[in-house]
């Protein structure tokens, strides 16, 4: 007995609007801090460039914040009671989600200026029979591109609905 | 340059004990607005748990910390993979580790772990170092 419907893939590969953020010396220090980072090259223009970047760069990972942006930037009246983002929320019986699996593959490093796209699509959506009934994989691709068209990174996220 | 690290060798331990303010941080800097990360009433009344969670990303993160400190400019992380085993909650401490899992001319393949104090796993992971 399957829980997705026709109707639940169609609501998962939807298109995905590509969006873009303009990634400030204050947006890499707040990540930075909020991780424990203390390098300065994460905070110093100058030590950064003494490094070889052209302006403070982001710790790895940082594109998280990229991707967290593109779906939880909205109005408040497009927030559930949890504070989840109602379009994550999928047309299935399944609708508490937990993270699952996230790949990702690095490309260049994300420095203060650079304006960083991410294409969004559905990589992969399956079920299967769990302990305390379905469970459903919902596997996104997601492209981070910088504004010169260079590969930032490409991560494969799955979130898992039960 | 010391050499990379060989088959069997292991990272130091990085022991992270994220406070209510840590975990605020990252839910700010990241605009998640997951509400089990930082209002207390809500997490335990609505969604059951004891506490607030500290964020599978965050872990992802310290993973990598954990990684990329311990191999520091001999290779560059080319790629991660990680899963969260179990929940983890403001008040854990987690103690972050990793060991060289294979080697080659390229490079270092690492396995990595969060795992509370008392011996629960939170998170696993495998990452990619390769020599620059």
């Amino acid at each position: 007995m399957g829980v997705i419907t026709d109707e639940a893939r169609r609501w998962a590969d939807r298109e995905y609007p590509r969006f873009e953020m303009l990634v400030t010396a204050a947006d890499i220090a707040k990540f930075a801090h909020a991780t424990g980072e203390t390098d300065p090259v994460h905070f110093d223009k100058d030590a950064a460039v003494a490094a070889g970047h052209n302006d403070v760069v982001a710790p790895t990972l940082f594109t998280y914040v990229v991707r967290m942006h593109a779906s939880a930037l909205v109005p408040p009246d497009q927030l559930e009671p949890d504070g989840s983002p109602t379009a994550d929320v999928p047309p299935l019986p399944t609708r508490r989600a937990m993270a699952g699996e996230t790949s990702v593959e690095m490309g260049v490093p994300v420095v203060a200026g650079d304006v960083i796209g991410v294409d969004k699509r559905l990589a992969n959506m399956y079920e299967k029979e769990g302990r305390s009934g379905p469970l459903v994989f919902v596997e996104m691709e997601f492209t981070f591109t910088n504004q010169r068209g260079e590969m930032v990174a490409r991560e494969n996220f799955t979130r898992i609905y039960r | 340059m010391t050499p990379l690290p060989g088959v069997g060798e292991e990272a130091p331990v990085q022991n992270r004990a994220p406070t209510a303010l840590d975990l605020f941080m990252f839910s700010a800097s990241a605009w998640l607005l997951h509400r089990i990360h930082y209002d207390t009433p809500f997490t335990i009344e609505h969604e059951g748990h004891p506490g607030l969670l500290i964020h599978g990303p965050l872990q992802g993160v310290y993973l990598v910390q954990t990684a990329e400190s311990w191999i520091g400019d001999r290779a560059r992380l080319t790629s991660i993979t990680y899963r969260h085993l179990a929940p983890a909650y403001l008040g854990d401490e987690l103690e972050c580790g990793g060991t060289v899992t294979g080697s080659d001319d390229e490079g270092v393949e690492l396995e990595l772990w969060a795992r509370k104090k008392e011996g629960t796993v939170t998170t696993t992971g495998k990452a990619r170092f390769t020599k620059r």
